[in-house]
């Protein structure tokens, strides 16, 4: 962090480093505009879109193109920024992002756009993660949640606490200030006042594992004993032929893995080496790998060669039949990967599976980071200890909500710690 | 260099140092000024309008309070003056919020107010290196923009390398009672005139503020069998850690109440009231009301609690704590007459406004030493707060400060993790204030380890390193801990039920007075508590101790008084301004300032540090 320079002009793309139908090149730092000016036909005005040809230093058009352009205090990261929306060919991205190394640009670190953002006081600390979360964010619904959270619905719901817990402090605190001969009622603790803030906090915190879920994914591995369908199963999953699928045992000797969307939930898709007796030393060492992974696992399928009975399925695994073409087996979660049949049946029910333990609270806040799981329970745990020591004196309940209430600043970026700074921009993906 | 007054006309001639340190005022913090300066062996002169008034309570007849006590205990430990003064003059002394937490309690003691105003004035004059000096002071002089000594009403220009200012209430002062207002510091004595606007043009930011003071009566003209008593504690316990035991005259406070007749009056007449009428400007504290205040802002309350104080022993003179007012004087009577056991109350003076320039204290450093000339510190009431104590540790903290600033040493910065001092000081100069700031409990986040009990171990080491500590208070000081250490041995190896009594501490009800040891009864009671405290809030204080040294790491970020801010990009410029304005020491001190940005402190954090590495 410390290394970041503010308002040095900087750039990056955008959007992905693909051929597509639009890329998006976003420059911002003090000067940007003036440095742009003579490669671009078109006006440069604050908020407005201007159409117009990007040429090289040689003079040549590289490409029709809109700028959008912001003046200080106006775009993003509230510096003078504008952003170059051209045709998505690859050619064309490194000859724009050439052009701009070469005129005084340089390629922004990563999350150095929010990283000033933030810096300029644009956005709080929610509000930071919110982007990243957004950029990385693999699914529809992750995208909605880190949206939501833009608009502050965390910040809202943290405010309203602090704002509660600020109120019984008061109440507390005038108790300090005042002698027992001049304020001479006694306070009360307000249990039930304080246990409902703590379930609050609780049940916001407690939406993380289901975040993390939509917007990291979810690993799914594919278990059961050689060459019991796994690899068919997992190619008909991703609809790719991605895995050496032939009839001899023990093919898949390690363990191959993509991204998919079952349902939905993206998720990370494992295909494993088959359990059973090691025939050598690689195969082993597969098969050692497949127990790890099958470990740190979200859900596990475990697949069951045609009629093999079901002893040796582990504890929490969904179990489901492949061969069905040849066992005639229609019952259950039984399922062709040659004919088709019964797969749709399989993937709603890992759909399922994913989300049995996703809780949804009423209020619809979510949180995706362990920093602000950790803030929240921390808050939680601080009002515990005070309703422990609701019997003590003042001064220690008033410590106990203190302390909560400093949880809660950090949580909405009041109060900020170097290191926490330093661990969020870290994890800021180019760009935005 | 001349030692006395009668040599000050050759040397204004002959423009020589008069002396080390001149101290201008002889109240709460001018006296600790004036002795700490002396103390450590500075050639001080301290200038009043009257020898007559030095120490004198203009207000309330007490000392300490919630916070307060703390600030008194502190002054105490770090060589001050107030706990001796308030402990060989109390007539009476309560431990305060005993039932709301050890932490939070404090000592609060009703003072003989004409006997404290004597021993200040008498500590004053056997103080072999300070010198007191009748006159009003109208203009501070400077010599290449340092302080370098002030000229008097009367004429005089007196030289001094370091100048502590502490004017209290009478810088332009003006009190109102009804429509009648006259310039006064106090009723009855006059203000100093000139000097506010001499600072003013002097690029100092000169406001004004306002507070108040209730009636005096005569305690044979009221009925007390119409009032609750409200006694004192027995045994009485001293401020300071100097004494063992206080040897005093307990004398009863009184307890009536407003009715709606008091208010009815108080509502008929508000017009007449200066601060209605529009004729104050200043801001009144918020936490200290007047009565027409309460009466207007509380209008559901039907009736406010008025204490009835004694002023001292021989006096017939009563204080009517609570009814602070300054409506016309016949109002007063009429409603002072209406509470029960006042009724035939005979004034023996008004209660009356008084409004008086003060000094905005963002203009100070930490170390209460003046940004706009060097060499001037100031202290108390001047810089905006209410109370002898808030004054009183001020003034101790510019004097020593003026005399390290003398042996050009580094300042004595109190943290606000060791001292109510520190948190009164750095709220001081790093938020400024828009009323009277009075001391509270809630403003010190790290209390639990600011106990009034341990101020001596917080502070008295501090007292020590500045040669402030006498030796008479070292070898006591050096003696409590000895004994608390073998007094802890005592309670580890002592067991019963399988628990060393110091473990037994631990459990919430214990009480180590309780415990029948004879091996104990060696030790003094306080010092037993001290210890019963310590371990019972041991676990409390490791939880605080993580937050103190999380404070500590910004407060060890230093930031150069003459850093740049316009070079630094990124910082917004309303935060430009207000740090401009403060100018903090720390990263921590910056992130107090009210209205800073946390962004603007990241890349402030971010710029200070690049800047000290290369």
């Amino acid at each position: 962090m410390s290394s970041y320079a503010v308002d040095e002009p900087i750039y990056a793309l955008a959007t992905a480093y693909q051929p597509s139908a639009l890329a998006v090149i976003r420059a911002s730092g003090e000067g940007s505009w003036d440095l742009l000016r003579p490669y671009f036909s078109g006006r440069l005005s604050s908020g407005k879109a201007s159409h117009g040809y990007i040429s090289g230093k040689d003079g040549k058009a590289i490409d029709e193109v809109v700028v959008v352009s912001y003046a200080k205090g106006h775009g993003y990261t509230s510096e003078e920024a504008f952003e170059i929306m051209s045709h998505g060919s690859i050619a064309v991205i490194k000859a724009i992002s050439g052009l701009l190394d070469s005129i005084g640009f340089r390629r922004a670190e990563r999350g150095e756009f929010t990283y000033r953002a933030f810096l300029h006081g644009r956005i709080d600390l929610t509000e930071a993660e919110a982007v990243e979360e957004i950029v990385s964010s693999r699914s529809d619904r992750a995208r909605s949640d880190a949206l939501s959270r833009l608009s502050g619905t965390l910040r809202t719901a943290a405010l309203q606490m602090k704002d509660d817990i600020l109120d019984i402090l008061a109440s507390l605190e005038v108790q300090l200030d005042y002698g027992e001969d001049e304020i001479p009622e006694d306070w009360e603790f307000p249990e039930e006042r304080i246990l409902e803030i703590i379930s609050r906090l609780e049940g916001i915190a407690s939406t993380y594992a289901s975040s993390r879920l939509y917007s990291h994914g979810a690993l799914v591995v594919l278990a059961g004993r050689a060459n019991a369908g796994k690899s068919s199963l997992y190619n008909a999953l991703l609809k790719e032929d991605r895995s050496i699928v032939s009839p001899e045992e023990g093919t898949t000797r390690d363990y191959i893995e993509s991204d998919a969307s079952i349902a939905g939930i993206p998720v990370r898709l494992v295909d494993t080496a088959g359990l059973r007796k090691a025939g050598g030393a690689v195969e082993a060492e597969g098969i050692r790998r497949t127990e790890e992974m099958m470990e740190s696992a979200d859900l596990i399928v475990y697949v069951l060669d045609g009629d093999e009975d079901d002893s040796s399925v582990p504890a929490g695994a969904l179990t489901v039949r492949s061969k069905r073409d040849i066992t005639g087996i229609d019952e259950g979660l039984s399922f062709s990967s040659v004919t088709g049949e019964g797969l749709d049946v399989v993937i709603e029910a890992i759909g399922e599976a994913l989300s049995r333990d996703i809780v949804h609270g009423s209020d619809d806040i979510r949180i995706d980071s362990e920093r602000q799981r950790d803030c929240l329970l921390s808050a939680a745990s601080a009002l515990r200890e005070a309703v422990d020591a609701k019997s003590s004196g003042y001064d220690v309940i008033a410590l106990f909500l203190q302390s909560s209430l400093d949880s809660l600043s950090v949580l909405v970026g009041d109060i900020t710690a170097d290191d926490v700074l330093e661990r969020l921009f870290s994890s800021f993906c180019l760009g935005k | 260099m001349s030692s006395n007054v009668c040599s000050l006309l050759s040397v204004w001639v002959n423009d020589m140092r008069d002396y080390d340190a001149i101290v201008i005022g002889g109240g709460h913090a001018g006296i600790e000024a004036g002795l700490a300066l002396a103390r450590m062996g500075a050639e001080t002169l301290l200038v009043t309008q009257s020898a007559d008034t030095i120490g004198r309570m203009s207000c309330n007849p007490s000392i300490g309070g919630l916070a307060k006590g703390n600030l008194v205990r502190e002054i105490d430990a770090l060589g001050g003056e107030m706990g001796h003064l308030i402990d060989s003059t109390m007539i009476q002394m309560r431990m305060l919020n005993k039932r709301r937490g050890p932490a939070v309690q404090a000592p609060r003691a009703q003072a003989d107010k004409f006997s404290y105003s004597r021993l200040a004035k008498e500590t004053l004059e056997g103080e072999p290196h300070l010198h007191i000096f009748m006159d009003t002071v109208v203009d501070i002089m400077t010599e290449d923009g340092r302080a370098s000594g002030v000229v008097t009403e009367r004429g005089w220009r007196i030289s001094a390398k370091a100048v502590v200012m502490t004017t209290g209430t009478f810088m332009d002062g003006r009190i109102f009672i009804g429509e009648y207002d006259e310039m006064c510091g106090r009723l009855g004595e006059k203000a100093a005139i000139g000097l506010g606007d001499r600072l003013r043009s002097k690029g100092f930011h000169v406001g004004r503020m306002k507070t108040g003071t209730p009636a005096r009566v005569r305690k044979s003209s009221l009925d007390f069998s119409r009032m609750e008593v409200q006694p004192g504690d027995v045994p009485m316990l001293p401020f300071s850690f100097e004494n063992d035991e206080i040897n005093r005259p307990d004398i009863p406070c009184y307890i009536t109440y407003t009715n709606e007749s008091t208010h009815q009056i108080i509502r008929d007449n508000i017009h007449r009231s200066p601060l209605y009428g529009g004729k104050i400007v200043g801001k009144g504290p918020r936490y200290c009301p007047s009565i027409e205040d309460k009466v207007v802002r509380f209008p559901d309350r039907d009736r406010h609690q008025i204490f009835v104080e004694p002023e001292g022993e021989g006096t017939e003179e009563m204080y009517l704590n609570g009814l602070s007012s300054s409506l016309p004087e016949e109002v007063q009577h009429d409603f002072i007459h209406t509470l029960p056991g006042l009724e035939y109350a005979e004034i023996i003076r008004p209660g009356y406004a008084v409004e008086y320039d003060y000094l905005d204290p963002l203009d100070l450093y930490p170390s209460l030493e003046s940004k706009i000339i060097p060499g001037l510190f100031i202290a108390g009431q001047t810089n905006g707060t209410s109370g002898y104590e808030e004054a009183a540790a001020q003034g101790l903290v510019a004097g020593i400060n003026a005399a390290l600033y003398l042996r050009k040493e580094k300042p004595l910065i109190l943290k606000r993790t060791d001292s109510y001092i520190g948190v009164l000081i750095d709220d001081l100069v790093t938020k400024g204030t828009k009323e009277p700031y009075r001391m509270f409990t809630s403003r010190a986040e790290h209390r639990l380890s600011l106990r009034h009990d341990t101020a001596d171990q917080r502070l008295t080491p501090v007292a020590a390193s500045i040669g402030l500590a006498s030796k008479g208070r070292m070898e006591g000081f050096e003696r409590k801990m000895e004994m608390i250490s073998d007094a802890v041995s005592v309670l580890k190896s002592i067991k019963a039920d399988g628990k060393s009594l110091y473990e037994k501490l631990r459990e919430p009800d214990a009480d180590v007075l309780e415990m029948d040891v004879p091996e104990l009864s060696r030790f003094p009671k306080s010092l037993l508590q001290t210890i019963e405290l310590d371990v019972r809030y041991e676990g409390y204080l490791k939880r605080q101790e993580r937050e103190v040294e999380k404070a500590k790491k910004q407060e060890n970020m230093v930031i150069p008084p003459d850093f740049d801010y316009d070079i630094v990009d990124g910082i917004s410029s309303e935060s430009k301004e207000k740090l401009k304005a403060v100018r903090p020491l720390s990263i921590g001190q910056a992130s107090r300032i009210s209205g800073v940005r946390v962004s603007d402190i990241a890349v402030l954090a971010v710029a200070v540090r690049s800047r000290s590495n290369g």
